[in-house]
């Protein structure tokens, strides 16, 4: 059974119709085409999908769509400014954090909310704030490293 | 971190950061990756397509008697089902071992394996109808471990594999007998290796169009070599390869998942023609864990013999496989087992006996660091050992036994570079190996130790697996009136930057900028064909060929800047964005009047550059010789330091040394990339990694239960790059991505063994199997090692 | 790719409502941050014509420092427990605990409630609809064999919340509302040793909040076994709370988590209090963790060692609070 859902994503408002057991990732691919939120696992269990939702991070996987009526989500396309990358995109890009990139948006919106909540978090506390994102390609060096690089840079994107 | 940084070409007043080889650049393909915009096969617009579904087997072995499907189909919103009836033809990756079928005929073999597919309007509709299909079968003994399968009054699983049997390999490469006897010191020792699954982070999906008015087919898919699924597509669907397109979009990873053509491709094919539509076929995790390919169990007897000072006189190793229920690249796994014994020491004489088996398990296939891991983690563990118990220092056993290039192995293998003593060099003193007394060990219940491996691996096999006396690999420059230089490849870009290194290859032979060079990569119909992303061959393979194509069209482009400047071609001063008069630099033209001039008379300019290994790098002559040719080795050392929660069996892995020779870096970033990911994923495999059954139905198919390491327990690893320029590589190029890996088991165990004094010779390094083999009593005589062997 | 069930969304607005509408509606569930939820109705292990969603009710997200104790209302994110001041200074061990559950992300969604009400979880459970159906299913849905102890007549489903042997040791009481109005009760009471409905509440009563209390001079902490440093469920879980006399035991209580069907406070140890943490104290407890546990094969790592591990955990945690507190 679809009913109306009003929220914000990236900073625009929508209304849509959507089922009510409609998971918010589905609702963002498949009803928005913003397909940068990616599914890696049966649910839950790799952080791919994870988005922020008034500035938190969830997983879209875990989450009912209608759970975020009224509410700001943010995903990875909506990350960037003026048709250029924030600083966490750009450090990804620049450092390597990036191979595959499956995990990278996820692991970019995670990090994300790590840095507005703590601009210059300690090697630990990256750590701690991305240990639901897994990543099979960079061994995570290039990661931690691509948050310290963005920590560095000044241009605040929130 | 500490990569050579080198000084750029700079030319014409370039506006853009680096270019050209043996610079860090990041990933051509980087920003869609960051920005959310690339597009991966789930992420393709579909508006319209079916939701395709696969029904799996929940037998392990089966003769499939019925397939009904008259119930499915009849459901509403259900457009269309495919059986094994739909396709009679087997494939599989290597053309003499083709024994699979798409979709099960007659015969189920694992839980896991297709049996139908459905199309249908939308996921509910199609879940229902695979509820509503029914199997008639008569069950059959099915066999879960490779000792079972091999006894004697088994079924077996194909008709034709006496013992199931899939393959037995005994070769012998000098003259073991008189090695041992030449032995001061001889151990034997098993090794057992769980099976893993490479978890690359996308799912599988496929999608697939069928043009019914002109009986097209196209397939976008996450593959790692589409040329297979090419060809495969073409044979199973009796369709000629010319209807056919196949597309590989971005693509999550690989790690060898998805060098074979997988039966999904061919199942979401039939699919598309039997509905004459599209149909997208997205799958779940579980699904991955149950097409599986991964690195196989491996049950290792490893017998080596050293002299009083630590030289190797003789190796005897014996490996049987669980290969699970089909081919695949089987075969290739176990010859490769035995054959890369050889090439990272010199040793005079290697005994193999190989045995891959069939098991009613998801098939396995190639992993990272194919067929080399397991034995390798075998044989340094057992150096080691023996080292210890000559009085060796771990080092220095190893150095004794270095090979020194250029040279050829006992079974035809050249080697023309090897940068190891180098890497072991940096290992030693970076980890602070000398002091390492100092760290080791501990009061409390947390213990620390270090520990140390060697490995290496092929920059492509030199005998493509697929024979038809093409190049091994083709690349296209294109250059039209807009002066864009278009690079044309079918390599496939997984991730591992292959994209990325042509592009640097191609800028740096012609100098251009960056910003000047696209790449199309992967789509039949544009790109020439590749033989795939496996091996590690792309950047020494492609890399050559992209270098052949640079030069050439650099020579059209310079005979056209002669003409255009009007002297001779020996007078033109080449800048790339720009050429001039030598000695002359204000008669100077702009690279679009460069283009102008070439395009005269001829029009677009196409050029192609090709790369094939020579034959004299495909192997010897002697049987076996030719298993593991590779015209470079990459070479690589590791130190790892651990601490060990003796209490609890806990290991963590503090921090990694890694060196590499990969040749020459072409791009330095990269390589550290590729380095720290093989190191983490070796560590993956050492520490928390296993696939898990029981009665063949996998108990750990998901990203909660199959234990890939999180970012909280994974070390910093340290990569020192090593370039001993290789003769024949791009540059000097060798493969950067595959060679750590191999190492990093028996460095952890070794660490293990510093840190508690216990040496685990059974992988992965969980905290219940380290808690056993801390408290486990001592075997009765253990201390007292074996009464010496050594004939001499 | 990740359909769930149909069903409707009911979002009411107090406790109250909620469980009004749970009544009402005999196929449905409560749902607050989902992160078990929603994974397992994935996997078909639910069945739920309407979800009741909690998130929206304010009352159930309150934290309210009483003096005494503390009040922590059953849809407080298990983030913003581990991030409050008064847990974090006060009740290390729940802070501890929290912070062991999962990953970071699952916890901003993850509530206090969700966890102590976790799904008791089992290798032959937590698996997809077609993985259950080929293995002909098991006790705790559909089938009539526990797949653990073939032979048994119940289920051995482990409990695998970390936050609640935190709870159980700090000896923290739980609030219930159902029809009648709200019920307080020992937390331990909540749960039952039945893999299968591990949760002694109705089907129309909500956990409202938890109550602990605030003693001082105590010294608490959580210990977690597992195989990742994230994400993973506990093999084994310990807390404990300890109080310290000067040289003796004033008093300790430790509870286990994943090693049973319910989360299990460890008895005898009162027989400790007045005593100083000797050998022989150590051995006692190890002998109480011992008694109080039954790891069965719920996961894939091995049953001999859990039981072998899980008093270590606690001997080693006691003994650490022990020296904090000296």
């Amino acid at each position: 059974m679809k009913s109306l859902l009003n929220l914000w994503v990236n900073g625009r408002p929508r209304e849509d119709a959507v089922a009510e057991n409609a998971l918010l990732v589905d609702y963002l691919r498949d009803t928005l085409g913003l397909t940068g939120t990616k599914q890696g696992c049966d649910g839950g269990e790799c952080g791919a999908c994870t988005v922020l939702v008034d500035g938190e991070p969830r997983l879209a996987c875990s989450t009912l769509a209608h759970s975020v009526a009224g509410r700001r989500v943010e995903t990875v396309e909506g990350a960037g400014r003026d048709g250029m990358l924030s600083r966490l995109q750009r450090a990804f890009h620049e450092h390597l954090g990036a191979q595959c990139g499956f995990c990278t948006p996820g692991m970019i919106m995670a990090a994300e909310a790590l840095l507005r909540r703590t601009p210059q978090p300690s090697r630990g506390e990256i750590r701690a704030a991305l240990g639901g994102n897994l990543c099979r390609c960079t061994g995570y060096v290039k990661i931690i490293e691509s948050v310290e690089a963005a920590a560095r840079c000044e241009e605040v994107s929130a | 971190m500490n990569a050579p940084d080198r000084d750029l070409h700079r030319v014409g007043g370039a506006l853009e950061a680096p270019r050209g080889v043996g610079v860090r650049m990041p990933l051509i393909d980087g920003v869609e990756k960051v920005n959310g915009s690339a597009r991966y096969t789930a992420d393709l617009p579909a508006q319209g397509a079916l939701v395709g579904k696969i029904l799996r087997s929940p037998y392990a072995h089966a003769e499939l008697l019925e397939v009904d499907v008259r119930d499915a189909l009849a459901l509403p919103g259900v457009v269309g089902i495919v059986t094994g009836e739909h396709c009679d033809v087997r494939y599989g990756v290597i053309p003499i071992a083709q024994n699979e079928f798409p979709l099960a005929r007659g015969r189920l073999r694992y839980v896991g394996e297709p049996v139908a597919a459905i199309a249908a309007i939308d996921e509910a509709t199609a879940n229902a109808a695979l509820a509503a299909i029914r199997l008639k079968v008569r069950e059959l003994p099915a066999y879960f471990e490779a000792a079972d399968a091999r006894k004697s009054d088994t079924v077996l699983l194909h008709d034709n594999k006496k013992g199931n049997l899939e393959r037995e390999v005994h070769h012998e490469f000098g003259d073991s007998a008189a090695g041992f006897a030449a032995a001061d010191l001889i151990r034997e020792e098993t090794f057992e290796c769980a099976e893993i699954h490479h978890a690359m982070m996308e799912p599988n999906a496929a999608l697939a169009s069928w043009d019914a008015e002109r009986g097209h087919l196209t397939l976008w898919s996450v593959t790692q070599v589409p040329y297979y699924v090419h060809t495969s597509l073409a044979q199973c669907m009796k369709l000629d390869p010319a209807y056919i397109r196949v597309i590989k979009p971005f693509v999550g990873g690989g790690f060898g998942h998805r060098v074979e053509t997988l039966n999904f491709e061919i199942i979401v094919a039939l699919l598309a023609r039997e509905v004459r539509g599209t149909v997208r076929l997205l799958q779940t995790r579980e699904e991955a864990f149950l097409t599986h390919r991964g690195r196989p169990q491996s049950h290792i007897r490893m017998k080596l013999g050293l002299t009083r000072d630590g030289r190797m006189t003789a190796c005897e190793a014996e490996v049987v496989q669980r290969g699970g229920a089909y081919g695949g690249y089987g075969i290739v796994s176990i010859l490769y087992a035995g054959a890369l014994l050889n090439g990272l020491y010199d040793i005079p004489a290697v005994k193999y006996d190989g045995y891959r088996v069939y098991t009613n398990t998801p098939p396995c296939g190639a992993m990272r660091g194919h067929g080399t891991v397991n034995v390798r983690f075998a044989f340094e563990s057992l150096l080691d050992t023996m080292a210890a118990e000559l009085g060796l220092d771990a080092f220095a056993v190893r150095r004794r036994n270095l090979l020194s290039a250029p040279t050829e192995t006992i079974n035809g293998l050249k080697i023309m570079s090897y940068g190891l003593p180098e890497c072991l060099d940096w290992v030693e003193q970076a980890s602070g190996w000398r002091d390492r007394a100092t760290r080791s060990g501990g009061d409390g219940p947390i213990k620390r130790g270090i520990g140390i491996a060697c490995s290496h691996f092929v920059s492509g096999s030199a005998k493509p697996v697929h024979f038809t006396g093409q190049p091994h690999a083709t690349i296209a420059l294109r250059v039209d009136f807009d002066g864009a230089i278009t690079i044309l490849t079918g390599a496939a870009d997984i991730g591992q930057g292959s994209s990325t290194v042509v592009t640097q290859v191609v800028a740096e032979v012609l100098g251009v900028e960056h910003r000047r060079l696209r790449v199309i990569a992967a789509d039949s119909a544009l790109t020439p064909k590749d033989n795939g992303s496996y091996s590690s061959r792309v950047t020494f393979m492609v890399g050559n060929a992209a270098a052949d194509a640079a030069r050439k069209l650099k020579a059209l482009l310079v005979t056209a800047a002669a003409k255009r400047l009007q002297v001779p071609e020996a007078e033109v001063d080449w800048f790339g964005e720009a050429a001039a008069v030598v000695g002359d630099p204000t008669r100077q033209i702009p690279f679009h009047d460069i283009v102008e001039e070439a395009l005269v008379d001829v029009g677009m300019l196409t050029v192609k550059g090709l790369f094939t290994c020579p034959v004299e790098f495909q192997g010897g002559k002697q049987r076996g010789g030719a298993v593991g040719s590779t015209m470079g080795f990459s070479y690589a050392a590791q130190a790892v330091e651990v601490s060990v929660d003796a209490e609890l069996g806990k290991v963590t892995v503090e921090k990694v040394w890694s060196a590499i020779d990969c040749g020459f870096a072409i791009n330095p970033m990269a390589v550290e990339g590729q380095v720290q990911g093989a190191i983490w994923m070796g560590m993956g495999q050492a520490m928390s990694e296993e696939t898990v059954y029981e009665n063949g139905r996998h108990k750990a198919a998901s990203l909660l239960e199959y234990r890939v390491p999180t970012i909280v327990e994974s070390p910093d690893i340290e990569v020192h790059i090593v370039e001993s320029i290789d003769p024949n590589g791009p540059f000097g190029a060798k493969e950067a991505s595959e060679g750590p890996l191999s190492g990093v088991m028996s460095a952890i165990a070794a660490a293990i063994e510093d840190a508690v004094g216990t040496r685990i010779r059974e992988l992965p390094f969980t905290p219940d199997r380290v808690f056993d083999a801390i408290h486990r009593q001592p075997r009765a005589g253990a201390s007292a090692p074996a009464a010496e062997q050594g004939a001499a | 790719m990740s359909a769930l069930p149909d069903f409707r969304l009911l979002r009411p607005a107090s406790a109250r409502d909620a469980i009004l509408l749970r009544g009402a509606h005999p196929a449905s569930r409560f749902i607050a941050g989902g992160t078990d939820l929603l994974p397992n109705m994935r996997r078909g292990l639910v069945d739920a014509e309407v979800l009741i969603e909690l998130a929206g009710i304010t009352e159930l997200r309150e934290l309210q420092d009483q003096g005494d104790a503390l009040r922590i209302g059953a849809g407080v994110t298990l983030a913003t427990l581990a991030a409050d001041a008064t847990v974090r200074e006060r009740l290390p061990v729940l802070a501890q605990a929290a912070l062991a559950v999962a990953g970071p992300t699952h916890r901003h969604a993850a509530t206090l409630g969700g966890n102590l009400c976790l799904d008791t979880r089992c290798q032959y459970y937590n698996q997809s609809e077609d993985w259950r159906r080929g293995n002909s299913y098991c006790l705790k849905r559909v089938g009539d064999t526990c797949r653990v102890a073939p032979k048994s007549k119940r289920c051995y489903a482990a409990f695998s919340g970390d936050v609640a042997p935190a709870l159980l040791a700090l000896d923290a009481e739980a609030e219930i509302l159902g029809p009648g109005g709200v019920r307080r009760l020992p937390l331990a009471e909540l749960y039952r040793d039945d893999g299968m409905a591990a949760l002694a509440l109705g089907a129309d009563e909500l956990l409202l909040a938890v109550t602990v209390p605030l003693a001082s001079n105590r010294f608490s902490g959580y210990e977690k076994l597992r195989v990742r440093g994230a994400i993973d469920f506990p093999l084994a879980g310990v807390a404990v709370a300890l109080a310290r006399d000067g040289d003796v035991i004033a008093s300790l209580r430790i509870a286990c988590t994943g090693v049973s069907s319910r989360p299990e406070l460890v008895a005898g140890l009162d027989a400790l209090v007045g005593h100083p943490l000797d050998d022989a104290a150590l051995a006692t407890i190890e002998r109480g963790v011992r008694r109080a546990i039954q790891p069965m094969e719920t996961t894939t790592v091995s049953v001999p060692y859990r039981r072998r591990a899980t008093p270590v955990l606690a001997k080693r945690l006691v003994r650490r609070l022990w020296d904090e507190g000296g």
